[in-house]
Parts: structure tokens; C-alpha cells; sequence
């Protein structure tokens, strides 16, 4: 029997195949591109602290550069590294300033707001903490407050840190300010501290978002290629790229993305699957991503929730997941992109996302949010 | 945002997180008392603690990897030992350099054959790898064969301890039938197809076939149709050779199961029945592989764990055959069969296998 004999062949194939580690053939052959390189001095100070690993200087800038690696370069890698940097103090209650202040950064960057708050009030009740370390400590507190949209905690912290640090504290009010129905005003205070020199980046991508929020189609996309021309980070090129897929130009958003030497880091590897998607080019990319976004929730269970909504919405197109990603992201960071991302998923969902469509709006009205990404997709959120 | 703001003070603020911290898989394989261990540490990782980046151009070649293979191997050799039953197992030889691509980047794949003193039932790990270098590197241990989730190792959280699943073939028969008995689309597959088999179509309609033994030999076809379709897809879905998402195939059951229902209410399905029903257990079949595919067997491995399942399937499926068909075979002559039974249950398949037809190719849930 022919058919049978077809059948016992594709059963032993099946059988018999599955992937396998590979030899390359090439000593030249490229294996592996590094995302960012660690100079010899960072080796060196490494090799140093592994020797002796109680020097507190050393440990605090070896994981300090970590730090700043895991956030311009989007790698939650360098997190790790920062914590076993600060390995020896790491469960010390009265550590000093400096570690505490990178461990509540951890904690933070690890999106565990609640502990990293712990930390920061732990500090902030020190009577003998230098300036700088309370300025830093208010800060980071008004900053945790303020993604999960406790403005008022905020503000009063942001006051406190006036006479600290002046001009960081202006940028606070101003922020909290545009958030409470004040955006114009604000935007207003944020382009006077940027007059006279040239922008610095920070200042840069915080305008572009309220620009973006206001509807200013001219100066947000300015603004958010300032900033990245000032520090290429992976934050700031996510950003500009989702101002130009929501806008509808992927193709310029995927250009974008595939030029950084950070494609491969996940915020944008989520967002060039969503450009090529857009583009309707299909690409194994989704699946990379899926794995990605399952061994960080498995990591983090419930903590990545805003990647794997804007997955399953924007590539997945499972609404009704969408929506109960979202919700999970909103009980837990309130930022406006998550209104966003709630309010887009709620409207895919259809019937079922109506009570949370206006649960949204009442949240958006009571404290006077003003984005003209709401209003366009919903016209009743206009405040 | 504020946060942005921190970059002012201290340099830092908590921008986008790329979310693939670093991440190890070891693997081991049992049989009696050789053990094949396997460790996939990412090439960047090894880059950072043994800078394997030696003309520092940012990128690592193939050469660059395999002539640090033995410092690799002993980074490996001090962060990783296992014991079986308590007792020390004696390295017998290792697998040469190779590479294998994980979601976060290639990996060096560091396999290691070993012989222990007796037949192992249980291995202690004790994992330290990049312990000193990155708090946050995790690896997912798991053994050949094992259902459930992966161990997470925590470098220098003291020794673990993985246990060889005592399941065996009859495991397996019992998993294939509690996952016919739970599948309720399957099962009304099995019924809808069952409810007309003592049928015989002419034209436009059915006819009761005149004899049991006439009925019997269809059911046989159609049970073997369904059985050797199912089989192969199952078998190639299970080997992870055919993969397709699991929203269509799951959306595609139920197709079959409405098309199956409408075809009892009204024949219009082209060709003998066993040929539609072949065809449609292709579907099925995929859709069986799920328990399977978890368990990471591969070639012979697969095979015991595939027919115990399969066994398991086909016994449920006699079961149902068992249970409806002496009920079809005295009824199919009675006027209720015909006017009620066989339209009356057909409708109602037909009612939810469309329901599930939209709720599964939608996402939605129209079911409580």
C-alpha cells in the first residue's frame, strides 16, 4: 500500500527531526553582536571589586555605569550586574546613602514600586542624610508617585525639593502641573528653562511628551529627534517611534529602530514586530518576541503586563486580552501611555470595554489630564 | 515624566525596559546511571566575565569563542555540579564547541556525559554560575521526559533537587483518554458522526442501512479514517515539525465539527464520509499534541510517550463508540430517530460548535 508506506515515512521524519546546537563552519563567522562594549578600565574596576568585593567607592560606581547601561541601552541584564555590585550591602538596613539609593533604582527598574518606596522613606527619615542624597531620595520618590498617578504625594515632594535643587524641582511642578489641567501653562515653564543654551535631552523628551500630549504635530516629533541626538536611548527612540506608528509611517519608525545598535532590546524589538506588521510583512520576530515577553513574565509574573497588552494588541490583534492586559497594567502604573494603551484596547474590545471606557473618562476628567491622543480616539475625554 | 528628570541628579532614570534578563537552560537526560548534562550559558554573558571580545570590535566571531572553549568550560565547571542520589558521578567525556540560538541570542552549548554509581532517580544541582557577576542570571533546569514547568535556579541558592518522573507507557494511555474525556469538541465530533453512521446516504438525504454488520464496517471506517489522520498530525505536532498557531487550530475544530453537523442535517459534503472525517482528523490531530509538545522529547524518545497517548485517545474514543452506537443501531429505523433524535442533536452541535467557531477565530467569550 502506497499510502501507508507515505505515512510510516512521515512519522519516522517527524520522529527523527527536531533543532539541534550547531557547529558555524567559519572561525570569522560572526556568532554574536554585542550591543555595547565594556571598556578596559569598566574590566578592570570589575576585576578589582571581585578581588575585594567590600569596596563600597568602587561598588557604587561599578553598579552606578551599570545603571546607566540597563537604561540607555534597555538591558535588563546590567540590573543584575548593579545587584551584584552592591552584593555586600544589599540586605543591610542602615547602608550607606548611596546604596540604598541604587537599590531603591533596582527595585524600581525591577517596576517593584511598593519596596522601592520603602526604600526611599527609609532614607528620607535619616536626620543626618547629605543634601544631595535627600534631593536624589525626593526625587525618585516623586517620581515612583507619579507613575502610578499619585500627583498630590508627588507635588509634595517636588516642593520639598525646591530649595534643594531648583531647577529639577521647577521641571517637577511643571510635569505634575500638565497632568492636572495645567498642560499649557506648563509647557510654557518647560520651554523658558531650555532657553538661552542648547536643549539638554532630558528636557528635551520631557516637552516632546507633553507636545505629543497636547497635539502639537510640529514640535513633538522635533523635540523627541533633539533629545535623541543628545543621548541615543533606547526610551526616547521607543518613544518617537510610537508617535510615527500611531501616525501610521512604519516604515520610517522600522528605519529608525533598525538603525540603532539596541534593535534587538525588547521595547524596541515589540515595536519594529509592530511596524513590519503595519508594513504586512510577515516576520519570525513575533515569535522571538513571544518568548521574550514569557520568560519576563515568568521572571516577574504581572509585571510586564504593558508590553504584553500592547502584543496582544497591536500584533496579535486578541482584543479581549488586550483589555485584560491592560487593566492589569493600569491597577499598577498610571502613566499616560497606559491610558492610552487602555483606552485603545477598551475601544478594540468592543461592548466589553465600555465600563472600563468610562471608568477612563471619569479618571481623565476628575484630575483635568489633557492628551490629544485620548481625544481622538474617544471625543468625550476632552477636559 | 519625572523620572526623565533623574538623569540630572544622578544619571539615572528608569527608562524602557528591554525584558530579557540573563537566563541559563540546563538540560539533563537520564538513562539508567549515564546522565547527558546540558548547558546553554548566552554568549554575552560569557563576554562579560571572561571578555571573550579579543580584538574588542564589538562583535564576537566563532573563532573567538572556541579558542576561550576551555575557559568557558571551566567558568561552567566551578558555577555547576550535580549529584545523583547523593553520590558523585564520574565525567566520562564532553561534547565538542557548539552554539544554539535562544530568544535572547546565541548561546554556548556545553553538553557533558556522565556515569553514575547506580541508576539515578533523583539529581541534586547546585547551581553558582555568574553568582558573583549578575544577581539577576536565572537557569531553567528541566529533565528529558518530565512533565510541568522548569526548575528556576538561583545561582548560589544551594542544591536542588529534580526527580525522574516515574510516569511511564501506561501514564501516557491514561493522559490521552482524560484528554478526550475533557475535550468536549472532540467527544461531539465523535457523537455527530456516530449518530448517522447507521445511515447511508442516497441523494439528498439518508436512508437507515438494512443491516448492523453494514453499520458496524462504517463506523470501523470512519473510527480508522479519523484514528490514522489524527495519528500522523499528532506525531508531526508533537515533534514540533508542524507548529501553527493554536487560535486557528483551535478555531478550525470546531469548523469541523459544524461542518460535520451540518453535513447529518443536510448531506452535501462531497466523496465518502471516511474521506471528509480523514481529512478533519488532520485538525484534531494537531490539537491533541498539546500535552505532548511541553515534555521536550525528541526522536526515539518520542515514540513510547506517542503511542501510550495515542492509546489513550483511541480507548476513549471506543468508549463513546461503545456507549452510542447500540443506542443508534436500535433506533435507527424509528420515526423519532429520524424526525428528532438525529436533527434535534445535530442543530444543537451545530448551534455550539458555531459558537466556538466565532469566540475562538474572534477572542471572544460568548460561553460563560
Amino acid at each position: 500500500m502506497k499510502v501507508k508506506a507515505w505515512l510510516a515515512l512521515l512519522l519516522a521524519w517527524s520522529l527523527a527531526a527536531s533543532a539541534e546546537p550547531f557547529i558555524p563552519k567559519d572561525d570569522a563567522e560572526v556568532v554574536q553582536r554585542l550591543p555595547y562594549r565594556v571598556d578596559a578600565a569598566e574590566r578592570a574596576s570589575r576585576v578589582a571589586l571581585a578581588r575585594d568585593p567590600s569596596q563600597l567607592p568602587l561598588a557604587v560606581s561599578t553598579a552606578r555605569a551599570a545603571l546607566d547601561r540597563a537604561r540607555i541601552h534597555g538591558d535588563p541584564r546590567e540590573l543584575g550586574a548593579a545587584q551584584a555590585a552592591l552584593a555586600p550591602w544589599w540586605t543591610q538596613r542602615d547602608a550607606p546613602a548611596d546604596v540604598v539609593l541604587l537599590r531603591a533604582r533596582l527595585l524600581q527598574a525591577r517596576h517593584d514600586f511598593a519596596a522601592a518606596l520603602t526604600e526611599l522613606r527609609g532614607l528620607l527619615a535619616r536626620a543626618d542624610l547629605a543634601v544631595e542624597a535627600r534631593a536624589q531620595a525626593l526625587l525618585d520618590a516623586a517620581a515612583i508617585h507619579q507613575l502610578r498617578a499619585d500627583l498630590p504625594e508627588a507635588r509634595a515632594l517636588c516642593e520639598q525639593l525646591r530649595p534643594l535643587a531648583a531647577l529639577p524641582a521647577t521641571a517637577c511642578l511643571a510635569e505634575l502641573a500638565s497632568l492636572s489641567g495645567d498642560a499649557p501653562a506648563a509647557s510654557q515653564v518647560l520651554a523658558r528653562l531650555s532657553q538661552g543654551r542648547s536643549i539638554s535631552p532630558w528636557l528635551a523628551l520631557m516637552r516632546a511628551e507633553l507636545a505629543e500630549r497636547l497635539g502639537d504635530e510640529a514640535t513633538a516629533p522635533a523635540l523627541y529627534r533633539a533629545a535623541l541626538a543628545g543621548q541615543d536611548e533606547v526610551y526616547t527612540r521607543a518613544a518617537l517611534a510610537d508617535w510615527l506608528l500611531s501616525r501610521g509611517r512604519a516604515a520610517e519608525a522600522l528605519a529608525l529602530m533598525e538603525r540603532s545598535a539596541d534593535a534587538e532590546a525588547d521595547a524596541l524589538l515589540l515595536r519594529r514586530v509592530i511596524a513590519l506588521r503595519q508594513l504586512g510583512r510577515p516576520t519570525p520576530l513575533v515569535d522571538t518576541l513571544r518568548k521574550r515577553l514569557a520568560a519576563a513574565d515568568r521572571r516577574e509574573p504581572g509585571r510586564h503586563a504593558r508590553e504584553q497588552a500592547r502584543f496582544a494588541l497591536d500584533v496579535e490583534a486578541r482584543p479581549r486580552e488586550a483589555l485584560r492586559l491592560a487593566q492589569a497594567n493600569w491597577a499598577f502604573q498610571r502613566e499616560p501611555a497606559d491610558a492610552l494603551l487602555l483606552l485603545r484596547a477598551a475601544v478594540a474590545a468592543g461592548r466589553d470595554g465600555d465600563a472600563t471606557r468610562l471608568q477612563l473618562a471619569r479618571f481623565v476628567l476628575e484630575r483635568g489630564w489633557q492628551d490629544a491622543r485620548l481625544v481622538a480616539i474617544d471625543g468625550s475625554l476632552t477636559s | 515624566m519625572i523620572r526623565l528628570l533623574i538623569a540630572l541628579l544622578l544619571c539615572w532614570a528608569t527608562a524602557a525596559q528591554a525584558h530579557q534578563a540573563s537566563e541559563g537552560y540546563l538540560v539533563y537526560r537520564v538513562e539508567g546511571a549515564d546522565v547527558e548534562q546540558r548547558l546553554d550559558l548566552a554568549l554575552r554573558d560569557l563576554d562579560r566575565d571572561l571578555g571573550l571580545d579579543a580584538n574588542g570590535d564589538g562583535q564576537l566571531s566563532w573563532g573567538e569563542v572556541r579558542s576561550r572553549w576551555s575557559d568557558i568550560e571551566s567558568l561552567a565547571d566551578r558555577g555547576l555540579s550535580f549529584q545523583a542520589d547523593g553520590a558523585a558521578c564520574a565525567l566520562q567525556r564532553r561534547a565538542e564547541p557548539q552554539l544554539d540560538e535562544h530568544s535572547d541570542g546565541r548561546h554556548a552549548v556545553l553538553i557533558s556525559h556522565w556515569h553514575c554509581p547506580a541508576a539515578v532517580h533523583e539529581l541534586q544541582i547546585d547551581y553558582r554560575v555568574f553568582a558573583t557577576t549578575d544577581a539577576g542570571h536565572r537557569a531553567l533546569a528541566r529533565l528529558v521526559g518530565a512533565a510541568g514547568e522548569p526548575l528556576v535556579l538561583m545561582p548560589g541558592a544551594g542544591p536542588q533537587r529534580l526527580t525522574l518522573d516515574g510516569r511511564g507507557f501506561g501514564g501516557f494511555v491514561v493522559e490521552g483518554m482524560a484528554h478526550i474525556a475533557s475535550g468536549l469538541d472532540h467527544v461531539l465530533f465523535l457523537v455527530t458522526l456516530l449518530l448517522v453512521a447507521v445511515w447511508r446516504r442516497e441523494g439528498a438525504g439518508w436512508v437507515p442501512r438494512a443491516s448492523a454488520r453494514s453499520a458496524l464496517a462504517e463506523t470501523l471506517r470512519l473510527v480508522t479514517a479519523f484514528t490514522v489522520a489524527h495519528s500522523i498530525t499528532l506525531g508531526l505536532a508533537a515533534s514540533g515539525l508542524i507548529d501553527p498557531p493554536t487560535r486557528w487550530v483551535e478555531s478550525l475544530i470546531a469548523l469541523t465539527v459544524l461542518l460535520a453537523a451540518l453535513d447529518n442535517l443536510r448531506p452535501f459534503v462531497p466523496g465518502p464520509r471516511w474521506s471528509m472525517v480523514g481529512l478533519f482528523g488532520l485538525v484534531h490531530g494537531v490539537g491533541f499534541a498539546g500535552p505532548l509538545k511541553d515534555l521536550g522529547l525528541r526522536g526515539q524518545e518520542l515514540l513510547l510517550p506517542l503511542l501510550g497517548f495515542n492509546l489513550g485517545v483511541e480507548l476513549g474514543q471506543l468508549a463513546v463508540v461503545a456507549l452510542l452506537l447500540p443506542l443508534a443501531l436500535l433506533l435507527r429505523d424509528r420515526a423519532a430517530y429520524r424526525r428528532w433524535i438525529v436533527p434535534g442533536g445535530s442543530s444543537a452541535v451545530a448551534m455550539l460548535a458555531l459558537l466556538w467557531c466565532v469566540e475562538r477565530s474572534l477572542d471572544l467569550s460568548l460561553l460563560p
